[in-house]
């Protein structure tokens, strides 16, 4: 074949070229931008049934038919912190709500620690314990804070990963309820 | 023929590390196998197999219950992608933009192994030149006495 070398040449600069292209219009682009969202919205929430730091159980029998705010933290993460406020304010306007419910679930600590902080914070929320992280796999959590709001029909209408503000609260429980 | 010796040499390396070994994997090598294939969840850069965090670890005992429970490979990934989406994969799929990654640097391989032998074959060609009388008798005059 006549002039190989510079075929092989125009076929590598091709190459070369698509490639370009492509990472091109790939920049900008976070590929692990889907760990930003969750992958259940939208989905049945998944089953619960954990044991509480009081000693009971909260499950999803106790959940159902009711707006739910599930709120995975830990007594270490500062986000968790820096969200409690809020949290602990938002749960304050809706306790009295027959319809509502919210717990947060502890995520990757220990049982102490966990303890010491509700007791020093005041925690007014139920708080429950995810031994084996089985919770914490189910729906898909990758750290903390994340807050996930469940309809009264089981289905997770909105998420929320890192601190929330009470206005995100409102926002996910309004989703919840169906209005926007 | 020293090249066709190279060549056999690199198809037999490749046969070796490409064989399938031995029977069917247990459920521990599938679940390792698995495992390696996952992002831990809350990890940067570590496997499900990897991680010692609370979260890899119920991660592992999950696939350990899908493995026993018949599930394929492709079921157990699927079910984590769904779940987590596909940036849980360590490695990229072979499918879409998956495609590019695993297909670009095997073409440039190729291209440039073409490139190689076409190089080499020119050098070959190209004569051989020997001095003759003439260029020892200039050399002979050049050289200071």
């Amino acid at each position: 074949m006549k002039y190989r070398a510079r075929w092989i040449a125009l076929a590598a600069g091709l190459v070369v070229t698509v490639f370009a292209v492509v990472l091109a219009t790939q920049v900008g682009t976070d590929p692990r931008a889907d760990a930003n969202k969750s992958h259940l919205l939208g989905q049945n929430a998944p089953a619960l049934d954990l044991p509480t730091l009081d000693g009971g159980r909260v499950g999803s029998s106790d959940l159902a038919g009711k707006v739910v705010i599930l709120n995975f933290w830990n007594s270490w993460c500062i986000p968790c912190q820096e969200e409690h406020s809020a949290l602990a304010d938002f749960y304050g306007r809706h306790a009295g709500d027959p319809g509502f419910a919210m717990v947060g679930i502890v995520r990757d600590d220990t049982d102490g620690a966990i303890r010491r902080y509700v007791a020093a914070e005041r925690v007014p929320y139920p708080v429950a314990l995810d031994p084996g992280a089985r919770a914490s796999l189910e729906f898909g959590t990758r750290g903390q804070p994340e807050t996930y709001a469940i309809s009264p029909d089981g289905v997770i209408t909105g998420t929320r990963f890192g601190p929330s503000s009470v206005a995100n609260l409102e926002q996910l429980l309004a989703a919840a309820r169906g209005q926007r | 023929m020293a090249w066709v010796a190279l060549a056999a040499v690199v198809v037999v390396t490749l046969a070796i590390v490409a064989w399938p070994r031995g029977g069917k994997p247990s459920a521990a090598q599938r679940v390792q196998s698995v495992s390696s294939e996952l992002r831990c969840p809350d990890c940067e850069s570590q496997s499900i197999a990897q991680s010692s965090t609370e979260t890899a670890r119920a991660a592992r005992a999950d696939i350990r219950t899908r493995v026993a429970a018949g599930q394929s490979d492709a079921e157990i990934r699927q079910a984590y992608i769904d779940k987590f989406g596909p940036s849980i994969l360590l490695k990229p799929e072979s499918g879409g933009l998956g495609i590019l990654v695993w297909g670009l640097p095997a073409a440039a391989l190729v291209l440039g192994a073409g490139g190689l032998v076409l190089a080499l074959r020119r050098w070959r060609r190209e004569p051989h030149l020997r001095p003759t009388e003439a260029d020892r008798e200039l050399v002979q005059r050049a050289r200071p006495r």
